[in-house]
């Protein structure tokens, strides 16, 4: 894409690369590389600390999970009980699996090694001798690259039996899913990992105490691992410096759509859509920022009137939605915001374990209603329908999956009902040639 | 007792012998009742001649008087004698104990039990009084084929019901039908 | 025996305003219903693990964000529960998720089995609005499918809630049915090799498939034996309890218009807890057989043939030919294994009273002098083990015999108890079975006859035995190892442990207790103790003198006396000569010996070499109880008012004919009597029962361990149990039933299969100068030399067709044709 736009220096002061730092360089998934790239210079620091001294670094770091839910990296560290003769298990979430999300498997695929140095720093933090690596099965690329970096380490002895003479043992798999997104859920991803049919547990008991195999276990996100490095590096005031009070660190953004240089921007946690959308190169030509979505499409959509709003966990809370996996998705005036939600809404249907009523059938129904309703054959009635099905399944459903799946048509309905209205009384051409339907 | 008396007395007489007459020649005359008179009860067929009656036993359970005794069966590939799954393998109603009320038409959810006009129920003895499967089943009118037999009016039994719109007289004439004793 | 009722910590909370004291951990669905608080529920089940898979029991909690499915959620303290009887939000939720799981549900409740008793109907009225907003196609699939040949689903009425593939794991122990794909079209199903073809599935052949049918809340697994035979709510049901195996199953029965339709599990938790096997849920069908009788027979003198007589007829001529037997030989007494204990008391009477023997001997099978000891001095009078004792031992030894199919019901408990704290359990049988397996046993391999020796001489056994509250199982096939019994005995008595003995035969235990046997009285009293006698006799307003005091014959030495031409006559009751040992010397005993009388339900072999027959009820034609293997009294009531007489009433009327007033004719009567010399202590408490009062117990067996069989070349060591499903007569005309029996095969080792050259499949003959059986060989783990073969099985049909018992050695060789 030629590129006669330039940022403004505001927004490029918001650019923290840290993640990102070696992405740029060639070759930085060879081993060698990342060596001369200050590649695991943070496992030997770490091995001189104490477990508990690195857990409380990262808890003094402020680190919060990268998955979408942001809960305290550290503390989920301290829930594990320690001594209790039980193995520890480290499980990496590489199922990037969220629409529109696309940041851990360029990490992946750019520097697989950060993570690896991660695992092990992880690993040994909460006495974990084995550790796994579960990718989205679709992710052959990224998941090669990762199982290369894993052989590579075992080569160099950074993983395998008595690590660079520490006496600490870690094993590491790099485990390829079956392509579902349920198994981005955590005790789903678990559940697969044991060779099972991918579906959320019952909780309690916690990963924390019942996990892998029934053992304490961890489950973090690939950009929360891969985060720990540098924070051993650096300190925790050094990563405190980037992002918010509440929201520390630096953070992946990815941005798509109607952007024109679509990409990843590593920055401070609190930077603005306005400064992403610059950063991103501007909007297409003709096209006007109409609705977009923080963190993905199970996150509440965010109009042209969020533009300013900082874009971190507590920014993001104050306006109604979350910050998710920071996926931000834009789309313009030429975009149709029925059919997108009915596009999400297929998705969340087909990706639904089935395990529980309000998930399975509440998807199953709004599909129906929305592709209705995009045929031209839509009342006034299926919306109260649609806001009443989502009403039943937001806080119903056994997971997040439901409750995410309400969020398009929920913020959809509330932002743009007019687009609604326009196929229904008949103003849109409908999009779809309709079937009679009957009450069978 | 005067004369004037008896006269009244027979003016009454008198005059009613220019009245309309109410007597009805039954049976030489047989007027048809009100058409929604309840009759004796017709199992009615769909337009290919299979069973609309799926056994589903809801007659018997609505009926107050216990008049009726349904016994369900399988349909199976070379049997068929209504759409779906399942039929009815017996069906008696007991007329010596049919109150008419109607209420075991209301509970049919296929519309295969109706009632007629048909109200010469008598007979010498209480066992002819138990109308058997036969004997209720409405008679096959032409285009209509003796089940069992395929499903002749789609694949499935979803083609029947969701077409009985269109096919709502599956049955006509069933009503007129005199057999009975058949 | 009475318990400690273990202290339980409890926790106040409040539901619907009501405070409610509830077990800690216990669960909120759980605490309301004990206020009587019902919140609609599918996937939840109280003997499963909760799933929080169908959403229907959402309550409003205090202080949580989000409505709690109440089925997962644990009580605490000071807990605040709103239900849908107060809280908008819950009904709410309720209603909405009602809405969800009808939008894909047919609705075709006229046409569905479960309609009448349906939680999902039920629960739709309750606790759902009364019009659908759903006006969309719904999910359709292909109906039914059937996963066995006695389950059918349908997947369109499913709401996936799981109950079954969780009964089927977690319970049974047979995963064979699963969810398949996910979304909207996530489905039952079973395992399939190949979606093409039908051939290569898995079928749900779990010997407990049933209950799945009884627990899905929908329609969706109905039984093909009983679909569109009725409607629930033209049923009448009587509580009933099974008739076929010792496990005494409470079951519900429920008929219309005089026949039995189905049959399903009862609830009693110190038992059968909510489940049953698929033998007693099913094969109830035998009572409508062509053969069964009804009017008694006679032979006729002129043509020698039987003909149907009037009861007043046919009891003259039997009462004339017994007491013409009675002063001439005698007469021998087979009862056979399934009468009701007041049956097999009038037996035990009549045999004393009226023939005035003590040759009567319910046993209709492989049997020895040894075992009538242990009968006397460790079964008859004692309850010692109990179901809940399964849940509270240290271990559990099986030996001779092989639970999931002999006594479905312990092996129930014992898995329950494995997969809850991982009770040992250990087993002395030539090979792990399916059942073995399911319960992590383990098992030391045993060549058939060496059972005593093995029991006698392991010390893990021993060891286990030790262990606090530890059983051990035997059963009755242990009778024809030599030094079995009384090995289990002795080592019960130096370790501790508890001793149960289990046969197979629901009325074989009440049998034992009657006194149905050569050498016990009622109650366990042996007949050559003074003392025993005189109890009986007074309790039966007998002059001294009139109870024989000898010891009676065994079955196999009426059998053999009657061959011999040494017995006048024989009344036998419900026995199949294929069962004993020897069928062809039963059915030679039956021919030579001059007068028999048979008490039976069908014209068996029995009854067509009979004198006279009389036609006796079967079990849901008449009231009784049976003794189940703890030693717990299983009284049923009668299920079909029809003519038919029980046993009892039978030998009553016969006994009259002889001039003798029994007063076994009426149950009640005969419940009297038993109570009188037979009480059983109540299984669980101190209590103590009338059985052995005032009479010295029969002195513990002791004979010496024997040794297996040494089989030479071409030889080998039968060994063999009976598959639970199975050509027994009470199976008789069930398909569907039959269709989920385990294939016969012929288990050999690998150098047993080596030595005679086949592989899995290959067809292998096992034969005695008798006959020969021809089946394919499984090649399995187990000890050399030996052979295991199914005992009754479709072809395979052990006693008849070789004429031996297990540990008999057997020629063994390759291939050969069908006998």
């Amino acid at each position: 894409m030629t590129l006669d736009y330039q940022p403004s220096q505001e927004s490029l002061s918001k650019l923290t690369p840290v993640l990102t730092k070696r992405w740029l360089s060639p070759d930085a998934w060879k081993i060698d590389v990342y060596e001369r790239l200050d590649g695991y210079t943070a496992l030997r620091k770490a091995f001189k600390a104490h477990p508990d001294e690195l857990i409380q670094l990262v808890k003094d770091s402020g680190l919060r999970g990268r998955g979408g839910a942001g809960f305290p990296t550290g503390m989920k560290w301290g829930f594990i009980p320690q001594n209790d003769g039980k193995p520890h298990y480290l499980v990496v979430n590489a199922d990037e699996g969220e629409p529109g999300t696309c940041k851990d498997l360029p990490l992946m695929m750019a520097d697989p090694h950060s993570l690896v140095e991660g695992v092990i720093i992880a690993s040994y933090a909460i006495r974990a001798n084995f550790a796994a690596i579960y990718i989205r099965g679709e992710a052959v690329h990224s998941a090669r690259r990762l199982r290369a970096a894993v052989e590579q380490a075992y080569a160099k002895g950074y993983l395998g039996k008595n690590i660079l003479g520490s006496g600490f043992d870690l094993d590491l798999v790099v485990h390829s899913g079956a392509g579902a997104y349920i198994c981005g859920e955590e005790t789903a991803l678990l559940d697969s990992l044991e060779g099972y049919r991918g579906q959320p547990r019952l909780r309690p008991p916690f990963p924390a105490t019942h996990g892998l195999y029934a053992s304490p276990t961890v489950v973090n996100n690939v950009e929360t691992i891969a985060s720990v490095p540098y924070i051993v590096l650096g300190g925790s005031a050094w990563f405190r410096s980037m992002g918010t009070e509440k929201s520390p660190g630096p953070k992946i953004y990815s941005i798509s759509g109607r952007v024109n240089n679509p990409g990843q921007f590593e920055c401070g946690l609190g930077v603005t859509l306005r400064q992403l959308i610059d950063l991103a190169g501007g909007m297409q030509a003709g096209h006007e920022l109409k609705f977009w979505t923080p963190g993905g499409s199970s996150t509440p959509m965010l109009t042209d009137e969020h533009l300013d709003v900082p874009m971190d966990f507590e920014g993001m809370a104050g306006v109604g939605t979350m910050l998710g996996t920071t996926a931000v998705q834009v789309f313009s005036n030429q975009d149709d915001i029925v059919y997108a939600t009915y596009r999400w809404i297929a998705f969340y249907h087909h990706e639904s374990c089935g395990k529980c009523t309000p998930c399975r059938e509440g998807n199953y129904w709004m599909v129906r209603i929305l592709h209705r309703i995009l045929a031209g054959q839509g009342t006034v009635l299926d919306l109260d329908t649609l806001l009443d099905a989502c009403d039943n399944l937001l806080g119903r459903s056994f997971c997040a999956l439901g409750d995410g799946a309400t969020s398009p048509v929920t913020s959809s309905i509330k932002y743009f009902k007019q687009d609604y209205l326009d196929y229904i009384e008949g103003r849109k051409t409908p999009m779809f040639k309709g079937e009679l339907v009957g009450a069978h | 007792m005067s004369i004037g008396g008896t006269l009244k007395g027979f003016g009454v007489t008198f005059s009613h012998m220019f009245k309309p007459v109410v007597t009805e020649e039954y049976p030489e005359q047989r007027k048809p009742p009100a058409p929604r008179y309840h009759g004796r009860h017709i199992l009615n067929r769909w337009p290919d001649g299979l069973e609309k009656c799926i056994g589903c036993e809801l007659c018997a359970w609505a009926c107050p008087a216990d008049a009726i005794f349904v016994e369900g069966a399988d349909n199976t590939e070379d049997e068929r004698f209504s759409p779906g799954e399942r039929y009815a393998q017996t069906y008696q109603i007991n007329y010596a104990r049919c109150i008419f009320c109607g209420l075991c038409i209301e509970a049919c959810p296929t519309r295969s039990l109706t009632m007629s006009n048909e109200y010469e129920l008598a007979r010498d003895n209480r066992r002819d009084l138990i109308f058997t499967k036969e004997m209720l089943l409405a008679p096959l009118l032409p285009g209509m084929e003796r089940p069992p037999h395929d499903m002749r009016l789609g694949e499935t039994e979803k083609d029947y019901y969701v077409g009985a719109l269109e096919n709502p007289g599956t049955s006509a004439g069933a009503e007129h039908y005199k057999g009975g004793q058949a | 025996m009475t318990d400690v009722v273990p202290k339980v910590d409890t926790v106040k909370l409040t539901i619907d305003g009501i405070e409610v004291e509830a077990p800690k951990g216990a669960l909120v669905i759980r605490a309301a219903e004990q206020i009587g608080i019902s919140i609609p529920r599918f996937c939840d089940h109280p003997l499963l693990a909760p799933a929080g898979a169908c959403r229907q029991c959402l309550v409003d909690v205090e202080g949580q964000r989000k409505p709690v499915a109440s089925c997962t959620q644990p009580v605490a303290e000071g807990m605040v529960v709103r239900t849908q009887m107060t809280s908008e939000v819950a009904k709410k939720a309720q209603e909405g998720i009602m809405e969800f799981l009808l939008i894909n549900h047919p609705l075709d409740c006229p046409v569905c089995d479960k309609g009448g008793e349906c939680p999902l109907q039920n629960q739709a009225m309750s606790n759902g609005q009364s019009e659908s907003r759903f006006v969309e196609h719904k999910r359709e699939y292909p109906k039914p499918l059937p996963i066995s040949t006695q389950v059918l689903l349908d997947r369109e009425r499913c709401v996936l809630c799981q109950r079954c593939t969780r009964f089927s794991d977690e319970i049974a122990g047979d995963k064979f049915i699963d969810l398949m794909e996910r979304s909207s079209n996530e489905q039952i199903g079973v395992f399939r090799g190949n979606p093409e073809s039908p051939e290569d599935d898995a079928p749900f052949n779990s010997y407990y498939s049933g209950n799945t049918i009884q627990i899905c809340p929908v329609g969706a697994l109905t039984s093909a034996q009983y679909r569109f035979r009725a409607r629930p709510f033209d049923l009448v049901s009587t509580p009933n309890a099974c008739e076929h195996c010792a496990a005494g199953c409470d079951q519900r029965a429920d008929h219309r218009r005089g026949k039995v339709m189905r049959r399903l599990a009862g609830d009693d938790a110190a038992v059968n807890e909510e489940w049953n096997c698929d033998k007693g849920r099913f094969a109830f069908q035998y009572t409508q057989a062509t053969d069964r009788l009804t009017k008694p027979l006679v032979r006729d003198r002129k043509t020698g043939e039987l003909r149907e007589a009037s009861w007043p007829e046919a009891l003259t001529v039997a009462a004339a030919g017994l007491a013409a037997a009675k002063d001439n030989g005698g007469v021998g007494v087979l009862t056979g294994g399934r009468l009701t204990v007041e049956d097999a008391f009038a037996y035990s009477k009549f045999a004393r009273v009226a023939l005035g023997t003590n040759d009567i001997d319910f046993r209709a099978r492989p049997l020895s002098g040894e075992e009538t000891e242990f009968l006397g001095s460790s079964v008859a009078g004692r309850v010692d083990v109990t179901y809940a004792d399964i849940e509270r031992a240290g271990a559990v030894v099986f030996v001779g015999l092989e639970p999931e199919e002999e006594c479905p019901i312990i092996f129930l408990r014992a898995r329950k108890t494995y997969l809850k704290r991982g009770l040992a359990s250990y087993a002395v049988a030539p090979f792990v079975s399916r059942g073995f397996e399911k319960l992590g046993a383990t098992v030391i391999l045993t060549t058939p006859g060496a059972e005593a020796e093995v029991l006698g001489e392991s010390e893990q056994l021993r060891e286990a035995l030790s262990a606090d509250g530890a059983i051990l199982f035997v059963g009755e096939r242990l009778a024809s190892v030599e030094g079995g019994l009384s090995t289990a005995a002795r080592i019960a008595e130096e370790t501790g442990a508890k001793l149960a003995w289990v046969p197979r035969r629901a009325g074989d235990r009440g049998a034992v207790e009657a006194g149905a046997l050569p050498t016990l009285l009622p109650g366990g009293r042996p007949v050559y103790d003074p003392a025993a006698r005189s109890e009986v006799a007074a309790a039966w307003q007998l002059d001294a003198g009139v109870l024989p005091s000898a010891s009676g014959r065994d079955t196999d030495a009426i059998i053999a006396a009657a061959k011999a031409g040494q017995l006048g006559a024989l009344l036998v009751g419900g026995v199949d000569p294929a069962d004993l040992a020897d069928p062809q010397a039963a059915e030679q005993a039956l021919d030579a010996v001059g007068f028999v009388v048979s008490l039976e339900l069908r014209l068996s072999v029995v009854a067509k070499r009979a004198d006279v027959v009389l036609p006796i009820a079967p079990a849901v034609e008449k009231t009784g109880s049976y003794v189940n293997w703890e030693g717990r009294v299983r009284p049923f009531g009668t299920v079909l008012k029809t003519a038919a007489m029980s046993d009892a009433r039978v030998l009553d009327a016969l006994g009259r004919e002889l001039g003798l007033e029994l007063g076994v004719g009426d149950v009640a009567a005969a419940r009297t009597q038993l109570a009188a010399l037979a009480e059983l202590p109540l299984p669980g408490t101190a209590e103590a029962g009338t059985a052995l009062r005032g009479s010295v117990r029969v002195a513990v067996p002791t004979v010496a361990a024997g040794a297996a069989a040494a089989p030479t070349s071409g030889q080998a060591v039968l060994a063999s149990w009976h598959h639970l499903l199975d050509n027994g007569s009470l199976q008789d005309g069930d398909g569907h039933l039959a269709g989920t029996a385990r294939t016969p095969v012929a288990r050999i080792s690998k150098s047993t299969a080596a030595d005679l050259g086949v592989a899995d499949g290959d067809a292998v003959t096992v034969g005695t100068g008798r006959g020969a059986i021809t089946l394919p060989a499984l090649v399995t783990d187990m000890v050399d030399g030996v052979v295991w073969v199914p005992t009754n099985s479709p072809g395979s049909t052990l006693r008849r067709t070789l004429g031996v018992a297990e540990g008999a050695l057997v020629e063994i060789s390759t291939g050969g044709t069908k006998s």
